[in-house]
């Protein structure tokens, strides 16, 4: 990565090349240890000294994955988790943590440990499971709280020492700092937009790769850069749906005169949330976070799930594009109940089911995006 | 539909039409409550209680036998909901959104003063809330704790040993969710929670699988499968669902006495067996007469499905000194038990090498695609058990897909190829 790049330029090439930095703290004898979700908590990780990494592979054929998983059932990001993990291509990792926030990354969880179990092979990495119930009572609350302390004690052991109370504190910091930077970038998608959707997913995304700091002090800087840049116009747009670790479909949507301003996933514009509590007792105050401000498919009731995504929208849009691709048997669920929302507020809103990754995106796909915003564009 | 063999069978359905057309009476007449639950629910609560409860699946199951589903699932498409969303735990619900009394299965379910569901996958939550809103109800869920420690051989474990099978955390969490789910029970019926009731009926459930699991050694001990996996399946689930009641326990032992019978008369439900089949999944609803197809020209019998196998492995709990928890350690981890590695697999192949199984069919729902999860290593092993597999891609209770004609080829051929 040349040093001479823009800040800009940095944060992309980190979000093209996710495990760089990761490489390279388990070349400088950092213990590494990856996460699948935005549920599992960066800062124990980080405050037990290790270097944490968010699992992003690359799209490829998954032989080993067609042997284990069904057709039809698991995500493609799943399957090339899978993929990566049992072949022996992460074994600098020293774990993978898994969250129980998706029924997809439970079940991936039992799989990896199975196939330990069954054909153990060689460099799979040990995995972890973080026991985080999404559904909001008293209850769920408490638990969450006592397998925060279990995944600690974890970590503690992965990493060979204990954590402690300015470990934390530090974690904390840094990460909250971050956050504070992920949110200069996302402030130029709001009102007077100046960082069109194709260009935040990486500069925003960059944040699970690369030690946060270091994150913190390169987004502050292409904030300030893309600050003075003209305005955007365009049809603004959120995206809603499957999460998109990619910038395919953003770039479709935006070739026809719109500028994705937000999506709901955690991916994007929901990646990091509010900060975390910095007084108090640092554990509960990490999983409070990761407990009420981390979104995931099991975020219940559905009141709690909608709020981000009605609260956005009132703040002004001019339409939505719900992305449920074939992969998907749950989000599909939500889909007339927020389309009922906003047909409610008159915004006008398009299905996506073509994943734009599968081949490329199809003349159809095109044509029908040009549709839907040049009809936006016309009413406006 | 082949003749009904047993006269268990026959009281088994007798019964299961007559409760529900007496909880129509009792909610229609008499205004009593009832509640619709998803088939993980611990029962025995509303039981207990006093509060009669409608399984999701034994519903959608109930339609997928009138061949509704179709119709509804055509509905639901056109509400918006897409082709690639589950249907075996939505289909009871499309009933109620999309149908109404007068094509519905025996009038229609009608509206329960609670749904309440376990939350193992990510979309049962959802279908849940819209129901409870369409019925304007109230919707109670229990979130789903995972394994950390999952010794394979679980059912060696499960009797005497579940404190330590199931962990500590996670049955304390059960057991917290259950107590607020008491809570709500008491409000809803206005009776009083009796913990000594609890124990009772446990001890009941105890004593009906007991007579399951004396059913289950008959069959693999037979010369001849005595019962067909239909009829157990019938008898089983008509009894699961009001587990531990009086009339739970006498039909399992009037189930098992008839089984019993016909092993030391020599009966055999199919007089030409030569090879034995086992059924992997839940139950092609839409087409049961499918499991008897082969028979004749094969002799080849479906002998083995979960419904009655998981009886006295899942559910037989010794030591009852906290009922409650062991209720919770039934309840905590039948998702795993049934379907998910290295529980599911291990489970299943020591069922086949039991009963002398020739040849498995497992079910890759082709409608409720998360319920496919499992299979392949369910699959590997009972392949490595020397136990040849025939996937089979079909849905459930959606009938849409379905082409029976060639489907019998298919199994015919893998008969004639691997058995």
């Amino acid at each position: 990565m040349p040093e001479s790049d823009s800040a800009a330029k940095q944060l992309a090439w980190h979000y093209e090349n996710p495990m760089a930095q990761a490489i390279a703290a388990h070349r400088a004898g950092i213990p590494v240890v990856a996460l699948t979700s935005n549920t599992i908590p960066w800062e124990l990780i980080q405050a037990a000294g290790l270097f944490p990494v968010m699992l992003r592979p690359a799209r490829r054929a998954t032989p080993a994955a067609d042997e284990y998983m069904e057709t039809d059932v698991f995500q493609a990001r799943i399957r090339q988790i899978f993929e990566s993990a049992v072949s022996g291509e992460w074994s600098f990792l020293s774990a993978i943590i898994l969250s129980r926030t998706s029924e997809q990354e439970y079940k991936l969880f039992l799989y990896l440990r199975e196939v330990a179990r069954e054909s153990p092979r060689e460099g799979m990495p040990p995995v972890y499971l973080y026991d985080l119930m999404h559904s909001q009572s008293a209850e769920t609350r408490a638990y969450g709280i006592s397998r925060t302390e279990e995944l600690k004690h974890q970590l503690e052991a992965i990493a060979g020492r204990r954590i402690d109370a300015s470990d934390l504190a530090q974690a904390i910091a840094e990460s909250n700092a971050a956050r504070a930077a992920v949110r200069r970038l996302l402030a130029l998608r709001q009102d007077a937009v100046r960082l069109a959707g194709t260009e935040a997913l990486p500069l925003v995304g960059a944040y699970w790769f690369m030690a946060r700091p270091e994150y913190a002090k390169l987004a502050t800087e292409a904030a300030d850069i893309i600050r003075q840049r003209q305005t955007l116009q365009g049809v603004r747009l959120i995206v809603k749906g499957a999460p998109l670790d990619h910038v395919q479909l953003h770039a479709v949507l935006e070739s026809h005169g719109a500028i994705v301003v937000a999506e709901d996933d955690w991916w994007g514009t929901r990646s990091v949330g509010s900060d975390i509590e910095a007084s108090g007792d640092p554990v509960k105050a990490i999983f409070e976070h990761y407990y009420r401000d981390a979104p995931s498919p099991r975020v219940f009731p559905p009141g709690a799930a909608d709020r981000w995504f009605e609260s956005r929208v009132r703040e002004g849009v001019d339409g939505v594009v719900f992305y449920l691709p074939p992969e998907d048997s749950v989000l599909g669920w939500d889909f007339p109940r927020q389309k009922h929302f906003l047909d409610g507020l008159h915004i006008p809103s398009l299905v996506v089911e073509e994943d734009p990754c599968a081949g490329g995106p199809g003349p159809e796909l095109h044509a029908s995006i040009a549709r839907f915003v040049n009809a936006i564009a016309a009413e406006r | 539909m082949p003749e009904k063999q047993l006269q268990s069978t026959v009281l088994a359905g007798a019964y299961q039409k007559e409760w529900f057309a007496q909880l129509r009476r009792d909610v229609f007449d008499s205004h009593r409550p009832y509640a619709i639950l998803q088939a993980d629910m611990p029962f025995e609560l509303f039981e207990v209680m006093g509060l009669p409860a409608v399984s999701n699946q034994w519903w959608s199951a109930v339609i997928a036998a009138k061949r509704l589903a179709p119709k509804y699932l055509d509905a639901m498409n056109a509400m918006g909901f897409h082709d690639g969303l589950c249907r075996y735990c939505s289909l009871s619900m499309a009933c109620t959104l999309t149908g109404s009394p007068d094509d519905a299965p025996w009038g229609g379910l009608p509206k329960p003063a609670l749904l309440s569901a376990r939350l193992t996958c990510d979309c049962i939550q959802r279908v849940f809330s819209m129901w409870a809103e369409a019925f304007k109800t109230e919707f109670f869920a229990l979130d789903n704790p995972g394994p950390t420690v999952m010794p394979p051989r679980w059912w060696e474990l499960s009797r005497h040993r579940w404190r330590e099978l199931f962990e500590k955390h996670r049955l304390d969490l059960t057991v917290a969710q259950f107590r607020v789910l008491i809570g709500v029970l008491e409000r809803v019926t206005g009776r009083r929670f009796d913990t000594e009731a609890l124990r009772s009926l446990m001890e009941g459930v105890n004593r009906q699988e007991e007579y399951f699991e004396e059913v289950r050694d008959l069959i693999c001990n037979a010369p001849k499968t005595p019962v067909r996996m239909n009829e157990q399946i019938t008898n089983v689930m008509a009894a699961q669902w009001v587990r531990g009641s009086g009339w739970a326990i006498q039909h399992a032992k009037t189930f098992r006495d008839e089984v019993r019978s016909r092993v030391e008369a020599g009966v055999a439900a199919c007089p030409g067996e030569r090879r034995r089949l086992m059924w992997v999944g839940a139950g092609l609803w839409h087409d049961t007469d499918f499991y008897t197809a082969f028979e004749q020209k094969y002799g080849a019998v479906f002998v083995w499905s979960m419904y009655l196998a998981f009886g006295p492995d899942g559910y037989i709990r010794y030591g009852l000194e906290d009922p409650l928890e062991a209720l919770a350690s039934r309840t905590v981890s039948m998702n795993e038990q049934l379907h998910l590695p290295p529980w599911a697999n291990e489970w299943i192949v020591d069922q086949a090498k039991r009963h002398r199984i020739d040849g498995a069919l497992v079910l890759t729902p082709l409608g409720t695609r998360s319920s496919a999860a499992g299979n392949r290593f369910i699959e590997r092993a009972l392949e490595r058990a020397g136990i040849p597999v025939l996937p089979i891609r079909a849905d459930m209770v959606d009938a849409r897909s379905w082409n029976a004609a060639e489907m019998i080829r298919r199994v015919g051929r893998f008969i004639e190829e691997r058995l």
